[in-house]
């Protein structure tokens, strides 16, 4: 699968002498969702911090839009940081409570070069609109925002970095059922319009049936199924 | 990170004894010259008789083969000669020891049974706290409390001996002095810990089990002990170095006015001698301290399975520090207006009028003037030692292992003896005071500032940080050190109150700033032998060290009351843990 946007091979994740991850194997096209389904502990979330180089793996292949990530050091892999990027779980975790939220998505755009005066705040406010939050929700602080605003906030920031691949990792699993629809709605949007790819890692095998094109089931950190 | 803070506590400890060896070579006026006087006065100090004594005490042939000869000795139960009095240094210390000894067995005794009368009321009524009450007896220094036990009892009312060590009734002003504050402690660590406790799930099944109350107390203080045990042992520690004040007061031959003696008479020999032997009181209670834990705990203690809730915060409302802040920033600044070296021989020791607010001292100057540029020097040394605390701490808080050792080995050494030893190396100063307060003010900053990092690199914001490519260099100035020099500041900021305190008690014991400088403590001790004849003079001085050990304790619980109020609703936001606030008398600004 060589137009694959990701393809991993063999992800093997150890802390100590656990392997959290054992020859993991799947890939992913462009604009499709594939879901890591499985109980909790089973290496869902090692899979995609070690898939997002934030955890370097310690087997395996990672190629992303066709190169290879592990054998790349941090100073190489910065540049091709912002092409994939991470949604967590826990929205308020996942934002700093000491920055304004407009600060928070202004922030990618500027580690990357990429503000101006001139556009930046425009940028931002475009990107909140996007997901769905009124510019004016830029003036606010986390703690200030809703559950499923902040997680909104969160997308709207790793939208800012114009990514090709989402890393969601239960992105919806601390929203409450009414917002959780909100949300995988914006998601499905966003795919839509975007064409972004989705590894979307998820316990909940109702919202993974509903969202996911194709799933594989982890168990201690083998694939099962899929 | 166990294995580093445990390298940390060694190096730390190894530093701290070969300080003590080395003394003799790091004291920077020559000791020749003190032995030479000692000696024999008359001789003069021609270069050969100093050079011979050099060569007699070893100081010739360098540090390291000093320290060799020193520990060497010392292994074989060889403490030294006095250079002063030329005779043997073992027997004074362990006379010294046992009169110390002595008065802190009797002083523990009246700190439990003052911790006991705390404890009963929230015991009885099975909530409340005596956290307020307790934290201001904590807070109060013993030299202070000492000068003033001594006024009132001892020369006011004459009821008891105020000086020596001739019988048991000697014996009564100094324990209270050292044991009230550590009894206010020991009350407080478990008044505040029992209503938590007392909350618990077993307590209301028990209690609808109907089993008496008096077992379910004694299964609650049960429950609090053992978790608290180590800091039981800190306040052991901090007796040896309240004891060097206490003794000095009641003129008490202990191993504290011993090495306090030892240091103003550059008997270095003796000096090591009696700081050894108060680092071993301190190390034997910490010792002890540890091993009541464990064969209380049992199990527990490895399955990490016995922890206290957290306690709730005694609140203060905001007016109470700001009255004081505010009662203390009018004196001091109406007696910077004054001056405090003018000699009004005509009216020495007056009592306060117009002319002189507050009275004269024995020189005749004016005690509101020495008060308020006392502040200003001792608050300003303070605020000097908080800078420099806050910003070691937030250089070694990237390194959790270092901090937390040295934060133990801080908490072990009271500022007494760190001074003592600063002034015997570096000779009596304000800044060798200032070096001594500062080297054990630093680790808790450390360690706090150490905890936040760690926090803050195990949030999720901090991955998405590296997600985007942002270079370590921008998260750390963006994200890591915002979000851990705010909170460290807050804390320095706190500490300025008992940092003063611990200062002005170097300056009472005569080992900071030097006469004729106003200094807060130095005041105190200055004004003490006339105190009958003019007690205003000390009492001015009293009051003010009360009200700063006022503020210490009602700021910091006024901006933990105000912490808990405001994060209370949004418990949504990460919380940030404080670690357990550095539990010594000298500086028990909680945070």
């Amino acid at each position: 699968m060589s137009d694959a946007l990701l393809d991993v091979r063999d992800l093997v994740v150890r802390y100590g002498d656990v392997m959290a991850v054992d020859r993991v194997s799947f890939a992913l096209a462009p604009g499709e969702t594939l879901a890591l389904n499985g109980p909790s502990g089973c290496g869902k979330s090692s899979t995609a911090l070690a898939v997002l180089q934030l955890r370097r793996p310690d087997a395996g292949e990672v190629l992303f839009e066709g190169r290879e990530l592990t054998t790349l050091n941090e100073r190489e892999l910065r540049p091709l940081r912002p092409r994939m990027q991470p949604v967590f779980q826990d929205p308020y975790g996942s934002l700093s409570p000491r920055h304004r939220i407009r600060d928070a998505v202004a922030e990618p755009l500027k580690v990357q070069g990429r503000w101006t005066a001139a556009d930046g705040p425009a940028r931002v406010a475009e990107l909140l609109d996007r997901v769905g939050l009124d510019p004016s929700y830029g003036d606010r602080l986390p703690g200030e925002l809703s559950g499923g605003q902040c997680q909104r906030a969160g997308i709207a920031r790793a939208l800012a970095s114009e990514p090709r691949l989402l890393v969601l990792d239960e992105p919806v699993s601390s929203l409450d059922p009414s917002v959780r629809a909100g949300v995988l709605n914006l998601l499905a949007d966003l795919q839509n319009d975007l064409g972004l790819g989705y590894l979307f890692i998820c316990h909940d095998r109702a919202v993974v049936r509903h969202f996911a094109d194709r799933t594989i089931e982890l168990r201690d950190g083998r694939v099962i199924s899929g | 990170m166990v294995g580093a803070a445990g390298l940390t506590r060694l190096v730390c400890l190894v530093a701290v004894l070969a300080t003590v060896g080395l003394l003799p070579w790091l004291s920077q006026r020559d000791p020749a010259l003190t032995v030479l006087r000692a000696r024999s006065a008359e001789q003069e100090p021609t270069e050969e008789a100093l050079s011979a004594i050099r060569e007699d005490l070893g100081l010739d042939a360098g540090p390291l083969s000093l320290l060799g000869k020193w520990a060497s000795d010392l292994l074989r139960g060889d403490f030294g000669t006095s250079w002063v009095s030329g005779t043997d240094v073992l027997p004074s210390v362990v006379a010294g020891l046992q009169v110390s000894l002595a008065l802190m067995g009797a002083a523990l005794g009246v700190a439990v049974v003052l911790a006991a009368v705390l404890v009963a009321p929230v015991l009885v009524r099975g909530r409340g706290s005596a956290g307020a009450f307790a934290a201001m007896l904590a807070a109060i220094p013993e030299f202070l409390l000492a000068t003033v036990v001594l006024l009132v009892c001892g020369v006011w009312l004459g009821w008891l001996p105020t000086a020596g060590w001739a019988g048991p009734e000697y014996l009564v002003l100094p324990a209270l002095a050292l044991g009230v504050p550590a009894g206010g402690l020991l009350g407080r660590l478990v008044a505040d810990a029992l209503p938590a406790v007392l909350d618990e799930r077993w307590v209301e099944l028990w209690r609808g089990a109907g089993v008496r109350r008096t077992t379910i107390s004694a299964a609650a203080l049960k429950r609090v002990l053992p978790p608290l045990v180590p800091q039981f042992g800190m306040v052991a520690v901090g007796l040896t170095g309240g004891a060097v004040a206490v003794e000095m007061v009641f003129a008490v031959p202990g191993i504290g006015r011993t090495a306090l003696g030892a240091a103003k008479s550059q008997d270095l020999p003796l000096l090591q001698g009696a700081v050894l032997a108060l680092l071993l009181l301190g190390l034997v209670a910490g010792a002890a301290a540890a091993f009541t834990r464990r064969r209380l705990l049992g199990p527990a203690l490895r399955d990490a399975g016995l922890t206290l809730p957290p306690a709730r915060p005694v609140r203060t409302h905001p007016a109470i520090p700001l009255t004081l802040l505010t009662l203390l920033a009018v004196t001091i600044g109406w007696g910077l207006l004054r001056d405090p070296y003018t000699l009004h021989t005509g009216a020495r020791l007056a009592a306060p009028t117009w002319t002189h607010p507050l009275g004269t001292d024995a020189l005749g100057r004016d005690v509101l003037a020495r008060l308020g540029h006392g502040a200003a020097s001792t608050v300003g040394t303070a605020a000097a030692i908080c800078v420099l605390s806050l910003l070691v701490a937030l250089a070694l808080g990237f390194l959790p292992g270092i901090a937390a050792g040295a934060a133990d080995i801080a908490n072990a050494l009271p500022p007494v003896i760190v001074g003592i030893l600063v002034a015997a190396a570096a000779g009596p100063g304000t800044g060798g005071a200032a070096l001594a307060v500062a080297l054990i003010s630093w680790p808790a900053l450390a360690a706090h500032a150490a905890a936040l990092v760690q926090e803050v690199r195990a949030s999720a914001f901090l991955t998405a940080q590296r997600a985007m490519g942002a270079t370590p260099f921008w998260i750390l100035t963006r994200h890591v050190l915002p979000s851990v020099a705010a909170p460290v500041a807050r804390h320095a900021l706190l500490r300025l109150p008992g940092i003063a305190l611990a200062l002005a008690s170097l300056g009472f014991l005569g080992l900071g700033a030097q006469p004729p400088a106003p200094e807060w403590g130095l005041l105190l001790d200055e004004s003490r032998a006339y105190v009958e004849r003019a007690p205003w003079a000390a009492l001015a001085p009293a009051i003010a060290l009360a009200l700063l050990a006022g503020l210490a304790v009602s700021g910091a619980a006024a901006v933990q009351g105000r912490r808990v109020r405001r994060s209370a609703p949004a418990a949504k936001k990460p919380s940030v843990k404080r670690p357990s606030a550095k539990k010594r008398k000298e500086s028990s600004v909680a945070v």
